[in-house]
């Protein structure tokens, strides 16, 4: 066995004209909170999709605790819980619906996908609004829901896909507890982010991604390096340092002319 | 200042024209077309209108022809609320205005495109059509004014009062919905303008009676009464066309003053339900086989019920699947072999399962790791849909052979219907796999842009396989009905026709597994667009 839970080999995936990531090599370790970072635009999206199995590489390899994404899916589809940004869920189920949909999908008894979506229910608080239609959701509760169906089957690799984008600072913390009890028992989160207090807070190990290709990857203090804080460390690996917007804005403020 | 805002407001609404066209060139080809489509209608309603001058019933027609006009501007906003961006005020309320030059402004603004000149073009040709003499003629200038402003201050004030509704997530449920109502309305006016063909103009006589006091036809109407002489009736129709426009406009303004002014309401949370179902597994899930089977199937007949895109499709369906034999066989033109015409429409439904979950896809894909599991949810799929279909099919041969007395051919008609359904399961199941494609949850297009073709290929080349496909039943249909003594054999087409359609759709399901588990992240990327 290895002790990465996830290895990327030679990964690119162009979309016509635009190379969306240009040559990925990664090795994420397994059991730690492992955070992908990078701004608009730098291939987390589509790095995310094409681990998962969502998005079909132009070349490269993925293993995923140590099964091949591409040609061993029975292994890996059962092993690793999904969250992905910008795609729909099954909307007009409710909440509790869907999390039976999906658990039942994956092959687990009845009875005990209600007993696990009853207390994901309840540790999300999305009990009081377990019957009421997914589209009916806040941007927030449909993170929740999406997060409960992602670790329904107990995943050994979790990859959340921008997991706190437009949640509200009460969803964030429980979504955040949630997920440092699953990584404290051994499993692996995978989570893009471009909120670096957050990723600073929570991760472990970190990969930094600009213009799809990684900057710089390691633990939280090897990334962060001599630089005050990940934030610094980030702006100066992507390239966006001393840009200062003051000066040309002279008549911004000061009341209406 | 007034003047700024009209102006600006106009010049707004032809700058959103002109982008929209500046968008593609299929689609300016689309507008330019339809534009000349429209014209051409509106000219030649113009002339058929000016060379029924004398006719006797032409007063009641042109009356009714307004009243059908105002009809058709009241319901546009409901079916195509996002057509016209200037209708929506909400857009406009981050702006210093006040209501009324704003009113003022937007009704100016709604007297700008194709649809008010073509409206112009059917008034005009009213006008003409019953006026006679110079005082008629006169009238007539303001009759038409008024008829066109009345027109485009209801399709205002429709709009604001159901600005609300059209964006609130219920509304747009109801507004894909509302589509229905033109697809099966279609239909009656059809049957309905049969039966006036067959019984003439004199029908329209006592209801254009009552139609030429509604405003705004009764702006026409008191054309058609000066002609006549009758200057106080003229003057009460216009005075009505005059007082609709003006209540028309002020209850328009009342509306978009409390939009203006209060919160909107799209971003309010619906309020929940509690209680409504308590089990996750309601009754119907335990009529339902165990497992990824019973599974897929509960969920897609759910969507049946609660998805507004899918439950259109199936009303159509159903609507259609229904109208077409049962119609023809009341108009006696009927043959039982058309309520074959409901399982083939209902077998459409087959066609892009996939496009059906849009980018909910992914929740399937993560879950179908061989051909197996990809078999099964297709046949879940399948299953779900044959639960609606069969009874339904079956129902509708019956009923088409009832109305047309024609019993014997029962059984070979019905096996025909099993045997034209499973080919249609079976290459919908195909094509869902090989040519996957989105359909946009808003509004009424079911197909993304540049994907239009994959639909047609998917669509017209699968029914047109799914008939080859049937083939071996219905020559054997033929064959039994043109061989001597053959009708004594007829009945062995229903065990024929039952068994042939499931063979096939086994057939096809397991052709289709394969193709769907290899392909899984190519269908998410086809269905995820829009």
């Amino acid at each position: 066995m290895t002790s990465a839970a996830v290895r990327v080999q030679g990964l690119w995936k162009r979309f016509g004209q635009q190379v969306a990531v240009a040559g990925i090599d990664l090795e994420l370790p397994a059991g730690k909170f492992i955070g992908l970072v990078g701004p608009n635009g730098a291939g987390k999206t589509t790095t995310l999709s094409m681990v998962t199995g969502l998005l079909r590489p132009d070349q490269g390899t993925v293993e995923v605790v140590g099964h091949d994404v591409w040609h061993d899916p029975v292994a890996v589809k059962a092993r690793i819980g999904v969250l992905p940004e910008g795609l729909r869920l099954f909307e007009r189920l409710s909440g509790r619906e869907l999390l039976a949909y999906s658990g039942r999908l994956r092959g687990l008894p009845g009875a005990e996908v209600d007993k696990r979506a009853t207390q994901l229910l309840d540790v999300l608080d999305l009990a009081g609004a377990q019957h009421k239609l997914v589209v009916d959701y806040s941007t927030g509760m449909r993170k929740k829901i999406g997060l409960a169906a992602a670790l329904l089957h107990n995943p050994e690799v979790l990859f959340l896909d921008e997991p706190f984008e437009g949640v509200d600072p009460v969803s964030a913390q429980i979504i955040r507890g949630v997920l440092e009890r699953y990584t404290a028992s051994g499993a692996t989160v995978v989570f893009s982010s471009h909120v670096m207090e957050l990723v600073e807070s929570l991760c472990d190990w970190v990969a930094v991604l600009a213009a799809g290709r990684i900057r710089a990857r390691g633990t939280l203090a090897e990334v962060r390096g001599d630089a005050p804080s990940l934030q610094q460390a980030f702006l100066q690996l992507v390239g966006a340092g001393g840009r200062d917007a003051g000066t040309d804005l002279d008549w911004l403020g000061g009341g209406a002319r | 200042m007034t003047g700024d805002i009209t102006g600006t407001v106009v010049r707004l609404k032809l700058s959103l024209l002109k982008n929209g066209l500046r968008q593609s060139g299929g689609r300016r080809a689309a507008y330019v077309a339809s534009a000349v489509v429209v014209l051409l209608f509106g000219a030649l309603q113009l002339l058929g209108l000016i060379a029924l001058r004398g006719h006797a019933h032409i007063d009641a027609v042109v009356v009714l022809l307004t009243a059908v006009l105002a009809l058709g501007w009241a319901v546009m906003p409901l079916f195509f609320p996002g057509g016209d961006e200037t209708l929506d005020p909400t857009r406009l309320v981050m702006l210093p205005l006040r209501p009324r030059p704003l009113v003022r402004a937007l009704l100016a603004a709604s007297l700008v495109g194709i649809g008010p000149l073509f409206t112009l073009l059917l008034l005009i040709g009213s006008t003409v059509a019953v006026a006679h003499g110079g005082a008629a003629y006169a009238v007539g200038v303001v009759a038409v004014v008024l008829a066109l402003l009345v027109c485009v201050a209801l399709a205002r004030a429709v709009a604001a009062a159901n600005i609300r509704l059209l964006t609130s997530r219920r509304g747009r449920d109801l507004a894909v919905l509302s589509g229905l109502v033109v697809a099966i309305g279609a239909q009656l006016v059809n049957f309905g303008a049969q039966r006036l063909g067959s019984s003439g103009l004199a029908q329209l006589a006592p209801v254009g009676d009552v139609v030429r006091w509604l405003p705004p036809a009764s702006a026409i109407g008191a054309v058609r009464s000066v002609s006549e002489g009758s200057y106080g009736i003229a003057a009460a129709q216009l005075a009505l066309a005059a007082g609709a426009l003006v209540v028309l406009i002020a209850v328009w303004a009342g509306h978009l003053t409390r939009l203006m002014t209060s919160p909107d309401g799209s971003t309010l949370q619906a309020d929940t339900t509690p209680g409504r179902r308590e089990r996750t597994s309601g009754r119907m899930a335990r009529l339902l086989p165990a497992g990824r089977t019973g599974t897929v199937m509960e969920r897609s007949l759910r969507y049946v019920w609660r998805d507004p895109k899918t439950k259109a499709a199936w009303v159509t369906s159903l609507a259609i699947g229904l109208i077409v034999p049962v119609f023809n066989a009341l108009q006696g033109t009927g043959s039982v072999y058309f309520a074959c015409f409901a399982a083939g429409m209902l077998g459409i439904q087959m066609y892009n399962q996939f496009g059906q979950d849009t980018s909910a896809f992914w929740m399937v894909a993560t879950t179908i790791s061989s051909a197996h599991d990809a078999y099964v949810e297709l046949r879940g799929r399948a299953l779900a849909l044959l639960v609606i279909t069969l009874p339904y099919a079956t129902l509708v041969t019956v009923l088409t052979t009832a109305m047309l007395d024609d019993w014997p051919r029962l059984p070979e008609v019905l096996g025909l219907s099993f045997a034209l359904l499973g080919a249609m399961l079976a290459t919908g199941a195909w094509t869902s796999a090989r040519f996957p494609y989105s359909i946009p949850q808003e509004g009424y297009k079911n197909v993304a842009p540049g994907q239009t073709g994959l639909a047609w290929i998917s669509i017209f080349g699968g029914m047109v396989s799914a008939a080859l496909l049937s083939s071996p039943v219905i020559a054997v249909t033929i064959w039994v009905n043109v061989v001597e003594d053959g009708d004594s054999w007829s009945w062995v087409l229903l065990p024929l026709g039952a068994a042939y359609g499931a063979a096939i759709t086994w057939a096809g399901l397991r052709l289709a597994a394969p193709r769907t588990a290899a392909r899984l992240p190519e269908i998410l990327t086809a269905v995820s667009k829009g």
